[in-house]
This record gives structure tokens, C-alpha cells and sequence, in this order.
């Protein structure tokens, strides 16, 4: 087990930047995930950190050492590959017992480390059978148990359950996560699938072109977004935004295109927002914020005109136009409404978050 | 498809249309292998049997006299001793050299990797009877004339080999592997012969025969290298006595049919590896 230390991390292939000026730490023992929408460079940062690629400037530091220039091995890193990258001629065994076998660990330890492995993962059956002969699910857990059978440093996880069906990803989900909870192996944790993140993880690590956007827990990115990306990015169904101004240079209120007034930012929620410097403000309010009733008090009214309803079973999405756009709230009376009605939506005062609109400039 | 075909056909143009087709691979087969069977049938006759007309399409008596003929003109199992060991020792080397070397140019990525690949690829245009006179040149300064050496030891760099079993890894190894082998610790030798070998045999096997055949039936470089006679090879001994006036046909077809044999015993071994040597990437894509 070990800490890791990035920093100041660019990465660029030829003229193209694909990480720039990277700075994290990871305390011992820490689950992080890592989210973006794809070709933001995740997978690029996970094969500089294993000692696969070299970074163009910057450091990786495990344990406070400088490892820029180790090889994987010397890493002890253990990766789990988003296309798995099982060795075909090998047996499931041979596959889980590679790095022990090259590690010259006496061939009992490994027959004994190898089932117990396993046995964790539920492939005491298939440990003769060659990687061609088994479904994508069970390939998963091969990959995992060839990481998991090491004692490594640090674990690397691409996007290892990308390409199982929902179920089986939730439970994999779930293996990992008890997985995690009784070795406590600092891990990274690839991803783009948000659930997966807010889910496993202790902190989560937001990419976007190559720039960490947010760092912080699953709460600390919902409650208090630093950005509109990452405000848009967490959350299901995603943030709704609209376009507003200060209504005077006393900023006390804001104004919608349309015309509504909403007062001025609550402080708490908006330590990141310098309300001083920007005139124009997104407004960003998410759908199961937005409830179908009258305002009360701390309330902000919101009203639109229903253009259509997205059942999903448990509850309905309304797709309602707000000041010239569509704008998502999600109902779980599941009311009985006509499109092209006139609807009013609430919205606490204290879950309205605000950004400075730096979209056109 | 083949359902609606069916019926569409009545059986009676079916039946013909099958020994239409039978017909035809039976004709190549006749074709191709004739001269084997004319070669082997002429091994068991004299001379003048040979000679004689209608010539003899039937199995001789003059096999044994044939034989000790044969002895007698050349060492022929020293030479065929000659040519087997020039074969397995340009085969082996070619194989492996070969493929560490395609390795190099799969798993690495340098600096004008790409301009010496080309250039590699470029030198099997040259036509090799023009690479005779340099070859000698070079094998004569390098004081290995008449030495076997001369004739399997450049044979293990080739480009053909090179790029055949290059190409074969694009397809059949994903990079992922080797970074996966790299993460669980191994050494670029360990991944060379514990994954990528053993997932490239059926190249390797195509390789080899291709190699072996190349050096078995190879005339013109012992031509020019090989000068006393207990160092030739079979095509170049069986060659050396269709010189004299008198030539003893019936020895030297004798000679000339064993000498097949080796080959053909290693195409009977191996024809499913070339097969699916050869046809690998066609289905892989
Ligand atoms: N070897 C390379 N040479 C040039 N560009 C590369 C190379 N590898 C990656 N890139 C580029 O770097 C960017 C980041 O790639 P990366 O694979 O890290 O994305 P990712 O976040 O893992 O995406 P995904 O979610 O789709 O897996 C992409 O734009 C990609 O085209
Ligand atoms: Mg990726």
C-alpha cells in the first residue's frame, strides 16, 4: 500500500495536450475515482501513474518518492485493463498466477494465493479453462483477480466494467467495493459512469480536457459544484441552466431573459461564485429540485409551459419551456398534466447554484 | 443459400455438376503430382529403359543397381546429411531471429522505426541474381568460403521473415497484452518468449517451411560458395554429375526423388499449420 502523489502532470502526444498541469494526492488507503466524458485523457493519466507511458513534465510521487522513471514492475502497481487483456493460451490459473510466478513466489503460496482469489471472485469452477472459454463477466473477474491476487502498491482500475450488462455491473460493483473495504489498497478507479463513482468512492476526480475540474466526495461535487461542467456532469438527469444578468448594479437580484426576478445568491452554498465580477450569471437548478407545487416561503417560483412528459416508471420527467428553453423536472406524484399547460415550479432558494457564464466571452 | 440451390436443381444435373468438379480436381491432382510418380519410376530403370520408346510407365528392377550407382558418383547421405543440416540451422535461426526482430519493430516505438521498416520492406525488391556477385564478394572477404556456414547464417536475417511475422502480430496481439504482461512484472525478453511466441506459431510454422524449402531448394548461392565436393548439397551434387557425357539417369532420378522425400515427410507433418498460417488474418481482419 502506498500514497500518490501527482504533481504539476502534463501529458502531450506531439503538439496535442491531452493533461496539463495535474496536481493530486492521495492519502494511503483511499478509494479515488476518476470521471470524464471520454477522450478527456483518463486513461492516459492511469498508464503515466502505472509507469506505461512517461508524462512530459511533471511527477509522480508513491510513498514520496520520486518514480518517473521506474518501470510498472518496480511501481508494484497492479492494473486492471479496460479490454481485459487476458492471455489467451493461458489457463485462468496461469493468468491470476503471472505476476507470482515471475515474482519467483514458491509454487505452493501461489496454488494456495491463486485459490483463494477464487474463491473471492467465484471462479473456483473455471480455473482450467482457457479465457476463450468463458463469458465477458467472468473474463471481468479474471482481470480483477489477476490485480487482486498481488499485494501491490496501488491499484488501476480503466473502466473495468464497461462492457458488462447492468447487472452484473452492480454486482461487480458491489465485489469491488466489500473487496475494498477488507484490503484497503489505495485505488484509482476509471470510470464515466457517474453512479459507479459516487458509489465506490471516497473522493471522486472530475477530468475534462485534460484539467482537473473538482476534487472532493460524492456530496461536496453535488452540493457544491465549483463550475457549470461539473454541475452538468453529476447528477441524473443532468443540471438544468439558465441565462440571467443582475438586474441592477446594487446585485440584489437577477434577472431571466424572460423577465423573472430571482433574488441574489445565498453566500453559503456559492463560495466559489465572485458575484462582484461577472454580469453574466448561469442559474443552475437540478430537476429533482424542481418540485410541481406552488412557491412557499425560501421558495423561488419558476414558470413555464409543459412541452412534454418522460415517463420512466417510478417517476415522470417533465420537460417543461423555461424562458425559451427546455428545462427538466422530475415529479414523483406522477401527476396527470396536459402538454402545453401552464406549470408552476418550486425551487428551495438554498438549491439554486450559481456560476459566473464565461461561455461567450 | 444452399437449400434453395438444392432445390432448384434437379438431382440428375446435381450428380453431374459433382463429377464435373471431381473430375477437374482430380485432373490438378494427376498434373501435379506426374512428375513425382515419373521421377520415382524412373529411379527403378536403367539407362537406356529410360531412353527406350514407349518409355517405361511401370516399376523397374534396376533399384538397387541404381542405388549403388548413385553411392558410387557422389557421398550421396553426406551430402543429403549437408543439405539437412544447412536447412534446420537457417530454419531455426530464421524463426527466431525473425521474430525478436518483428518483436523489436511490434512493441517498440523509436525514433525512424518507420523509414527502416520501409527500407526493409523495400530491399526484398531487388532481384537476387543481382545480389549474387556482392554476396560472393562479401562471403569471400569474410574468408568463409566453402563453409556451410556462409550458406544458413545470412539466411536468418530476412526481411520477408521480418515482415511476415510482424504484419502477423498487428493482428493476432493486442498492445493491451504486452502492458498487461509489463504491469505484472515481466521482462521484454520474458513477454518476447512466454506470450508472444507461443501466440504466433502458426506464422512461426509458416515461416519455417517457407524458410526450409527456400534453403533445400537452394542452388545458386552453394553454386557459387561451396567448392569441394564432401561440403555439396543435394541440388548441387545431383547437378554437378548431369555434367558428365555419360549421365547415369537412373541414379540421378533415384537421388533426385530422395532427395524430395525430407520435404515431402515435413509437408505431411505440418500441412495444418501452413494452412492456417497462410490463411490467419484473412478471417481475422
Ligand atoms: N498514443 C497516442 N498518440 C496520440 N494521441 C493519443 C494517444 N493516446 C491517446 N491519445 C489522445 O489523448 C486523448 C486522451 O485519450 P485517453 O485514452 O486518455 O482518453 P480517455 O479519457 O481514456 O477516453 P475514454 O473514456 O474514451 O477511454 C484522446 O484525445 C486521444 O486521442
Ligand atoms: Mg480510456
Amino acid at each position: 500500500m502506498a500514497s500518490l502523489q501527482l504533481s504539476n502532470l502534463s501529458k502531450s502526444f506531439n503538439q496535442t495536450k491531452v493533461l496539463e498541469g495535474l496536481n493530486l494526492m492521495v492519502p494511503e488507503g483511499e478509494f479515488i475515482a476518476l470521471i470524464g466524458p471520454s477522450g478527456c485523457g483518463k486513461s492516459t493519466l492511469l498508464r503515466i501513474i502505472a509507469g506505461l507511458d512517461e508524462p512530459t513534465s511533471g511527477d509522480v510521487l508513491l510513498d514520496g518518492q520520486w518514480v518517473n522513471e521506474l518501470s510498472p514492475r518496480e511501481r508494484k502497481v497492479a492494473m486492471v485493463f479496460q479490454s481485459y487483456a487476458l492471455y489467451p493460451h493461458m489457463t485462468v490459473f496461469e493468468n491470476i498466477g503471472f505476476n507470482l510466478k515471475i515474482s519467483k513466489i514458491p509454487r505452493q503460496e501461489i496454488r494456495q494465493r491463486v485459490t483463494q482469489t477464487a474463491a473471492i471472485l467465484d471462479l473456483e469452477e473455471l480455473l482450467e479453462r482457457k479465457p476463450s472459454q468463458l463469458s465477458g463477466g467472468q473474463r471481468q473477474r479474471v482481470a480483477m483477480g489477476r490485480a487482486i491476487v498481488r499485494n501491490p502498491n496501488l491499484f488501476l482500475f480503466d473502466e473495468p466494467l464497461s462492457n458488462l450488462d447492468a447487472k452484473l455491473r452492480v454486482q461487480m460493483r458491489d465485489e469491488i467495493k466489500k473487496l475494498h473495504k477488507a484490503i484497503k489498497t489505495t485505488s484509482i478507479y476509471v470510470t464515466h459512469d457517474q453512479v459507479e463513482a459516487m458509489t465506490l468512492a471516497d473522493r471522486i476526480v472530475i477530468l475534462n480536457d485534460g484539467v482537473i475540474q473538482q476534487i472532493g466526495t460524492p456530496q461536496q461535487l453535488y452540493n457544491t459544484p465549483v463550475n457549470p461542467f461539473v454541475a452538468g456532469f453529476i447528477g441524473s438527469p443532468s443540471m438544468n441552466f439558465l441565462n440571467g444578468k443582475w438586474e441592477d448594479d446594487h446585485k440584489t437580484a437577477i434577472i431571466l431573459k424572460d423577465g423573472t426576478k430571482l433574488p441574489a445568491p445565498v453566500p453559503k452554498s456559492n463560495t466559489h461564485f465572485d458575484a462582484s465580477t461577472q454580469n453574466d450569471i448561469l442559474i443552475g437548478m437540478r430537476p429533482e429540485h424542481l418540485h410541481l407545487r406552488p412557491a412557499m416561503s425560501e421558495d423561488i417560483q419558476v414558470k413555464g409551459v409543459l412541452d412534454h412528459i418522460e415517463p420512466t416508471g417510478a417517476q415522470n420527467y417533465l420537460k417543461v419551456r423555461v424562458d425559451g428553453q427546455i428545462i427538466t423536472a422530475t415529479d414523483l406524484q406522477q401527476s396527470q398534466l396536459q402538454s402545453q399547460q401552464p406549470i408552476e415550479l418550486a425551487i428551495a432558494h438554498k438549491n439554486l447554484h450559481f456560476f459566473a457564464n464565461t461561455a461567450h466571452e | 443459400m444452399q437449400n434453395v440451390k438444392r432445390s432448384a436443381h434437379t438431382p440428375k444435373t446435381q450428380t453431374l455438376a459433382r463429377l464435373a468438379k471431381l473430375n477437374f480436381l482430380a485432373f490438378g491432382i494427376v498434373i501435379t503430382i506426374f512428375p513425382f510418380v515419373w521421377v520415382a519410376l524412373m529411379g527403378t530403370h536403367t539407362r537406356s529403359e529410360i531412353f527406350s520408346s514407349p518409355p517405361p510407365f511401370y516399376i523397374g528392377d534396376n533399384f538397387i543397381d541404381n542405388y549403388y550407382k548413385l553411392l558410387e558418383i557422389m557421398p550421396f547421405w553426406l551430402v543429403l546429411w549437408n543439405s539437412l543440416f544447412i536447412s534446420v540451422m537457417g530454419t531455426i535461426g530464421a524463426v527466431f531471429f525473425c521474430s525478436l526482430c518483428a518483436y523489436g519493430f511490434f512493441a517498440f516505438e523509436f525514433r525512424g522505426k518507420n523509414i527502416i521498416f520501409t527500407l526493409m520492406i523495400a530491399s526484398m525488391m531487388v532481384p537476387p541474381a543481382l545480389l549474387l556477385i556482392p554476396f560472393f564478394l562479401t562471403v569471400q572477404f569474410l574468408g568463409i568460403l566453402d563453409t556451410h556456414f556462409a550458406l544458413w547464417f545470412p539466411a536468418i536475417a530476412n526481411a520477408f521473415g521480418i515482415f511476415l511475422v510482424r504484419q502477423y502480430m498487428v493482428t493476432a496481439i493486442s498492445k493491451d497484452l504486452l502492458d498487461a504482461a509489463k504491469v505484472d512484472g515481466a521482462s521484454h525478453l520474458r513477454i518476447f518468449l512466454v506470450i508472444v511466441l507461443p501466440l504466433i506459431k502458426p506464422v512461426l510454422a509458416t515461416l519455417g517451411i517457407v524458410m526450409f524449402i527456400g534453403l533445400w531448394n537452394n542452388f545458386l548461392s552453394p553454386l557459387i560458395v561451396l567448392s569441394s565436393p564432401d561440403k555439396f548439397v543435394l541440388t548441387l551434387a545431383l547437378r554437378s554429375v548431369q555434367s558428365l557425357g555419360d549421365s547415369p539417369w537412373g541414379a540421378v532420378m533415384l537421388g533426385t526423388f530422395l532427395s524430395m522425400l525430407p520435404l515431402l515427410i515435413a509437408f505431411l507433418f505440418f500441412s495444418k499449420q501452413i494452412m492456417a498460417g497462410l490463411t490467419a488474418g484473412a478471417v481475422k481482419g
